[in-house]
Formats: C-alpha cells, structure tokens, sequence
C-alpha cells in the first residue's frame, strides 16, 4: 500500500533520517518502535507531508506523495493522529470533528462517519458541546483519533498513543483501534515508546535507532526476539545465563 | 444633557474605531502579521468612495459594493507579493518583518496618494450629512447611527463566521494550529491569503465612513494608531472585543474632552494604552487566542 | 590586532576630518552632517535592536527629546557642550522612566509600547509647541556648517567608539544571548534584563545626542519634526539595508540611504518616496541580511536554490 525508499530528511542541518525504507500492507497494522529521538515522529510528519525529505521517495498506492502539501496527502486517505493530541483547544468537541471533515471526500460521508465515531467512543457524543481542553487526557487522544477519522482515511497515522495516558486508557483506546481496523479495514501505523503494548497489537513491526531502521519483521516474533527483549525490555536472553 | 451628548459621539467614535481595528485585529490575531499599513488601506478605499461619489453619485454606503471587492483583491495582491514568505517565521520574526515590510506599504500608498489625488482633504457631503436624528434632547447624527451600526453588523459578523461556519473555523483552527489545521486536510496557504484578502476588505468599511469625514493621503496612520490600541485593549485575537474596546475608547476620549478639551483626546488613547499593555497585555476581554 | 580593516578605518577618518579643510563646499558638509547623523541613529537602533534584539519602534521620542533639551537649552544661552551633553541625558531620563517598565513587555508588546511613546511623544510636542523654533540673531549671525561638521563628527566618533567596545565585549555576547533566545540564555544564568537595559541606556543616550546634534543644526524648524515618526522607521530600515546585528551594518546602511535618498531626490522628483518604499520593500524580501550579510544572500541562494532567511531566530520547529 505505501512503500518508503531510502528516505532522508532533515531538521536544518541536522540529519534525522537515513536511508530509511519500510513497507505498509494495506489494511494491516503496522508498528515502529525505538526510543525518544530516535525518528520515529519525523517520519511520521514526512509521510503525512508536513516535512519534505532531501532524498528518497514515498509511493502511496502507485503514487509519489513526498513532494505533495500536506492538505493533498489527507485527501487521498491518509491522516495523522499528532502526538500529545494537539486538538484545537478553544473549539468544542464537535467543532474539532467537524474540522476533521474538510477534504471533500469526508465531507459527503460526514453524517454517517459522525455516527460511527460516536458509537466507538460515545464518551465523545456527551461531551460533544464542550471546549475540548476541558476533557481529559484520555477522552482528548480520543477526539484526536476520532477527528483524524473523520477524514475517511485508508491509512490512519498514530504518534506516541500511549504518552501521558494511564495503562487502563492505553489498554481501551488499542482496542478500539483493533476494532477499526478489522471493522472498516483501515491500515494503522502506530509509532510508540511503549513496545509490549505495539507488538501486541501490529501485525508486523519496524524498528528504528538514531535515524535508521535496525529492525523488521512480524511483529510477534519481534516481540519474542532477542534484540527487542534486550534493547527494549530490558531482559537478559536465557541463553548467556546458561552458559 | 451636554454630557450624554459627548457620550453619544463617543460611542459613534467608538464605532469607526471598531471598523478600522477589526481587519486588523483578523490579520494580526490569525496571521501573527504587524499590519501598519491597515489604516493606509482603509485611506484608499476612503478615496474610492469618494470618487465613486463624485463621478457616479454613489453614496458610499453603497460605494462599498465595489471598494469591499476590490480592497479584497489589494489584499490577496498585497499578501501573495510582500507576506507570504513570512508565513513559516517564528513570532519575533514575523513581527519585525511585518512591521518594516507594511512601513514600506505605507510609503508607497501615501505617496502614490498624493501624486494621483494631492495632498488636498476630501470630504464627501450627502444629502444626510449634518443631519441628526432628535432623541429627546439628543441629537444622533444618521451618519454617526450608520457608523454604529455597521460596527455591529461587521463585528459580530465576522464573530459569527469564525464561530459558526465552516469555512471560517477552519480560518480560526488555523489560528489556533497551523499544522493541524493543515492534518486536517484544510489547505492552510489558500486559507490564510483569503483571510488576509478578508481582513484587508475590512478596511474598505472603514474606508467609506472615513470618506464622509476626512480624507488625505497622510491619514492612514492616525487610524492605525486607534486601531492598534483598540487591537491591544481587546486582546490579540479577540474580535467580539474590538466592539467593547472602541466604545470603551470612544467613551473615555469623549469624557476627556468634555473635562479637559480637545488637544489632548490622542494622548489619553495612547495613555491608556500603554497602562494595559502594562498591567495586563493580554488585553480586556480576550484570553490567549480567543474569538 | 591590527588589521588592514583598522588601517583603512583610520585613514578614512583621518580623511573625513580633513573634508571642512579641503572643501568649504556646503552641499558636501550638509551631506556629511546628515550622514553621520544617520550613522549615529543607526547605531544607536542597532544595539538594542540588532543586538540585544528588542525592536524599539519609538526612537523618534528619544530623538526628539533630545533635540528639545538641546534647541531649550541652547537657544537660552547655555553654552554649546552643554546644551548638547544635556540632550542626551534627557534622552537618557526618558529611557529610564519609560524604557525600564517596557522592557518587561516581550517581543510585540516592546514593540508597540515603544511606538505608543513616540505617537504620545509626537502628538504632545505638537500640541504644546506648535510653532517653529527659530535661532536667536546672536546665534544665527554666527552660523557655520564647519563647526557642527565637526561636532557632527566627534557624536559619531563617540558612538562608534562605544559601540565598538560593547558589542565586542562580554557585554555584547550577552546582549546577542538575550537576542538569540531568551529563556536559553536564563537558564545558561545571563541576566537578560540586564542586558536589555545597558542596551537600552546606550541606545537612548546617542539617539538624544544625535537629535542634539539635529537641534544645534538647523536654523529653524516646526518643533515636532525630531519627533516625528519616520525618525522611528528610517534607522530601522537603515540597519535594515545594512545589515542587522553587524558593526558595519549601520555605517553601510546609512552611506547607501543618504546617497540613495538624494539620487532619488535630485532624479524622480514626486515619486522618490514611493520607490523608495518599493526598494525598501524589495531589500527586505530579499536582502534580509542587508549589505554586509550579501555574500551570505547570495551563497545561500546559489546552494540551496531558495529565498534566504533572517538566521537570527529563525526557529525549526520539528
């Protein structure tokens, strides 16, 4: 569905990625891990169109988008949820939903998108009048993820899902994205710290350091492998205790 | 009796006041763009009205019919050719580089003005002017009631378009956050020329109410002053506040000459100025980036 | 360190002081006199605005208050130095009663508050003292363009001298600290308000010599001209065209809008202004590092094929 190829991009002059290249099926659930800074939001930001790359390419179904606006990228089916929400604080919930309904191809679907969105998280539909900071941490990645829905994407772009919320939300919100998944069908590429809790829900994982991906493969086996257990969680491969 | 009548021309002076913040109160609180050119802007549309009267009869009212459209496309002009590359500049950046580049505008608007209309002051005089409505003792000049009420009118309705239509929430998530604005699909460099078109057009409501009083070309800056105190007391960003700023302006300039005459009605504005912007910049009736 | 930039400074000067020996010419020392005036200004812009990056939109008012205790003064009878020395600490008054609160106001705010003062400033003098100031017989029998050449010269000569030393001491990496990011430099424990406000004396202190200087000038003029606005926006756009934040940059600046304002003058009669302003437009759009920032323009255009931004701040924010 989307493939990158040796995509470099930089902050000035600071380069944060190197020659990176990974794959997204459609319809699957794809994940990149890697620890803070390792580059895993920029790509993100260049896949959605708000950085461009020095080189390389992006080819979404058979098209280059690495040199198309960002406002172009979300009408062909791809949207971003930001990390740390970044809703539009003073608006009401409803209005940042609206918002989300821009392009034209979620403007003919909006009735019945807005329906859906309020069945998954109905906490949204109580509190559809109120100003959006006025919700809480979890209820706002929620609004996050169900305005980026709003624009009817085939591909749904996740940064850092799990930061600032409590496990008990985390556990709820990756279910809903599960059911979205299998539901309607729409590819997820969730970009995380939390690594359990993203192999768990990928079907195939991508792993990133200072830049570059050191790491790739379905994501169960992954999440038995001993780089992850070593890097990531911190346990020792039973092997070298053995010996 | 006298002293409601200087209330009175307080709040009609409040109201042009208000007409000529409010475009700039969209620019600067959408844009982050230091616009000083704003009142510049409305002198030339002040001097479209009049011409539209001189030579077709129009009355500026109705003049606004053609300056409103054309200050739109001065505007998109003005922002394609002198601001647009400002758009990605941090705040500091955009101020100092709006500041010199809308000096510069102001340069040449004047003196385009001058060389093309003189330096002469224009006024133009309809068959209502000088002519007031008597309430009670009072005496409200039509000219003054059409000035309030189309401070309402453009106020509250620029308030309702942001808040209530879909095209302009879109101009106030911009505001509010460009790049997710941008997620969100909405295409934010058209969005943004067209609200600089918009709050540039503003002027030219301005523009028409100046024509009934004074024109010149060295006006333009007078008015910017009073719009950016107005723009300062409201709150950047605040636009329903640009109403309550004017009157409050207005008001205040009316009672400082109704106790200390007229010499100094510049000074206690900029004098009030200055006091918010000290003890509280984020203004009167705004909070951060509110509209 | 002596370098062949010193040497050629010195000879310059040297050169510019000889000028009244060699040339009564009055056009040339008219000419002079305005540009080291501007020079002056500019400089005085540039410290607190290019250096300690705080955008002071209301030079006029230290200007022109300095312009008004000098003309008070001297037309009163007081000695010359004086009258002049006196114009710049009334400049210097102004800044400490109205500058100091200001500087509390960040970015915009400094930069609206200051024009404020001026436009208070322009429209009270205007007011109060509407007429023209003429000088008194005693003193316009006596009136030559050699001896205000010189003091002309020796304000500037000061300034640049100052500002030189500044700008090259531990002082002025504060103050470009302060410019280039604020909280950084708290946390790095550079007192920033510090800074802004040794900034802000120096600044105040030549611009009021430099509108002594344009007091003891002139012969006569309206009361409020050294307060009007465009003695905000002309140093601005000076330190603009020369290069912001530079030594150099001012001194540039001036040379190009003196000779470019008379070329202008002498060759498109009404329409000056409003090329003027088209150019002023243009050098901004794109020469935002000015005269001396050109070689740098131009590199950057040339490697990376786009318009050239303003580094000072530019942040990136992903």
């Amino acid at each position: 569905m989307l493939r990158i190829e040796e995509l470099d991009v930089f902050h000035g002059d600071l380069q944060a990625l190197w020659h990176v290249s990974l794959t997204l099926d459609e319809s699957k659930i794809t994940t990149l891990i890697g620890s803070n800074g390792a580059g895993k939001s920029t790509t993100l930001y260049t896949m959605a169109g708000l950085l461009k790359p020095s080189n390389g390419s992006i080819v979404y179904r058979g098209e280059r988008i690495d040199r198309l606006p960002a406002h172009r990228i979300v009408e062909m089916g791809i949207s971003m949820v930001q990390e740390g929400r970044r809703l539009f604080r003073e608006m009401t919930v409803a209005d940042n939903l609206e918002m989300g309904a821009i392009t034209k191809r979620a403007r003919q679907a909006k009735e019945d998108t807005l329906e859906w969105i309020y069945e998954i998280f109905p906490v949204l539909e109580q509190r559809a009048g109120q100003r959006a900071d006025t919700l809480s941490g979890g209820e706002q990645q929620m609004l996050a993820i169900g305005r980026s829905l709003m624009s009817k994407p085939d591909l749904l772009l996740v940064d850092e899902l799990s930061l600032g919320l409590a496990p008990v939300v985390v556990e709820k919100i990756s279910k809903i994205l599960r059911e979205i998944n299998q539901a309607k069908k729409v590819g997820i590429f969730l970009v995380e710290q939390n690594v359990p809790l993203a192999l768990e829900l990928a079907d195939k994982g991508y792993i990133i350091e200072n830049g570059r991906i050191v790491g790739e493969g379905d994501a169960k086996a992954l999440l038995k492998s001993e780089q992850v257990q070593k890097a990531y969680l911190g346990i020792a491969p039973e092997s070298e205790a053995g010996t | 009796m006298e002293f409601a009548q200087f209330l009175t021309y307080g709040i009609i002076n409040g109201s042009i006041y208000g007409l000529v913040a409010i475009g700039l109160a969209l620019i600067m609180g959408i844009m982050g763009i230091f616009n000083i050119a704003q009142g510049s802007l409305a002198m030339i549309a002040a001097y479209g009205s009049f011409f539209l009267f001189r030579y077709a009869g129009l009355d500026p009212f109705l003049s606004l019919v053609f300056t409103i459209p054309a200050l739109f496309v001065i505007g998109i002009f003005s922002y394609r050719t002198m601001f647009s590359f400002m758009s990605r500049f941090s705040p500091h950046q955009k101020l100092r580089n709006s500041l010199l580049v809308s000096f510069g505008l102001v340069l040449i608007l004047e003196n385009a003005a001058t060389i093309l209309w003189t330096a002469n002051e224009r006024t133009v005089t309809v068959s209502y002017s000088g002519k007031v409505l008597a309430l009670g003792a009072l005496r409200v000049p039509y000219i003054g009631l059409g000035a309030v009420a189309l401070a309402v009118l453009v106020i509250f309705g620029l308030h309702l378009f942001l808040t209530r239509t879909t095209f302009g929430k879109s101009i106030w998530a911009i505001a509010q956050d460009e790049d997710s604005a941008a997620l969100m699909g909405i295409n934010v460099q058209r969005r943004t020329l067209i609200a600089f078109g918009l709050g540039v057009a503003l002027a030219a409501v301005a523009g028409a109410i100046i024509s009934l009083h004074t024109v010149s070309p060295t006006v333009g800056l007078d008015w910017t002053n009073k719009a950016l105190i107005l723009v300062v007391l409201a709150g950047v960003g605040s636009i329903n506040g640009i109403f309550f700023s004017g009157l409050l302006l207005g008001l205040v300039e009316a009672l400082s000459v109704y106790l200390v005459g007229v010499h100094y009605t510049g000074v206690v504005g900029l004098v009030i100025f200055l006091l918010v912007l000290m003890f509280r910049p984020q203004g009167l009736f705004g909070k951060k980036a509110g509209v | 360190m002596i370098t062949r930039a010193k040497i050629i400074s010195v000879v310059l000067l040297l050169g510019l002081g000889a000028v009244p020996l060699a040339s009564g010419n009055e056009y040339v020392l008219n000419m002079c006199c305005m540009l080291f005036l501007y020079i002056t200004l500019s400089q005085s812009w540039n410290i607190l605005g290019g250096y300690a990056g705080q955008v002071n939109v209301g030079q006029a008012a230290f200007f022109g208050v300095g312009a008004l205790a000098t003309r008070l003064l001297w037309t009163a009878g007081v000695p010359l130095y004086v009258s002049i020395g006196a114009g710049g600490l009334a400049s210097v008054l102004l800044a400490v009663i109205i500058g100091l609160p200001a500087l509390r106001l960040k970015g915009h705010y400094f930069a609206i508050g200051t024009l404020a003062v001026a436009w208070i400033a322009r429209i009270t003098v205007g007011n109060v003292l509407p007429g023209i100031s003429f000088l008194p017989t005693r003193q316009m029998a006596t009136y030559s363009l050699v001896p205000r050449y010189y003091i002309f010269f020796a304000v500037m000569m000061g300034a640049l001298l100052t500002i030189y030393f500044v700008v090259n001491s531990r002082t002025g990496l504060g103050m470009e600290a302060t410019r280039d990011d604020e909280d950084a430099a708290q946390t790095a424990g550079v007192d920033i308000f510090k800074y802004k406000v040794i900034a802000f004396l120096i600044s105040s202190f030549f611009a009021g010599l430099a509108g002594a200087c344009f007091g003891y000038f002139h012969a006569s003029y309206y009361w409020h001209l050294p307060f009007s606005l465009m003695w905000c926006f002309e140093p601005i756009l000076i330190v603009f065209i020369g290069g912001v934040g530079t030594f150099a940059g001012p001194i540039a600046g001036s040379v190009c809008y003196v000779l470019l304002k008379e070329a202008f003058a002498l060759t498109l009669g009404e329409m000056n202004v409003l090329i003027f302003g088209i150019v002023f437009i243009l050098t901004i759009l794109f020469f935002p590092k000015g005269i001396i920032g050109l070689p740098s323009t131009l590199r950057e255009f040339f490697r990376k094929g786009r318009r050239p931004t303003l580094a000072a701040g530019a942040a990136d924010d992903r």
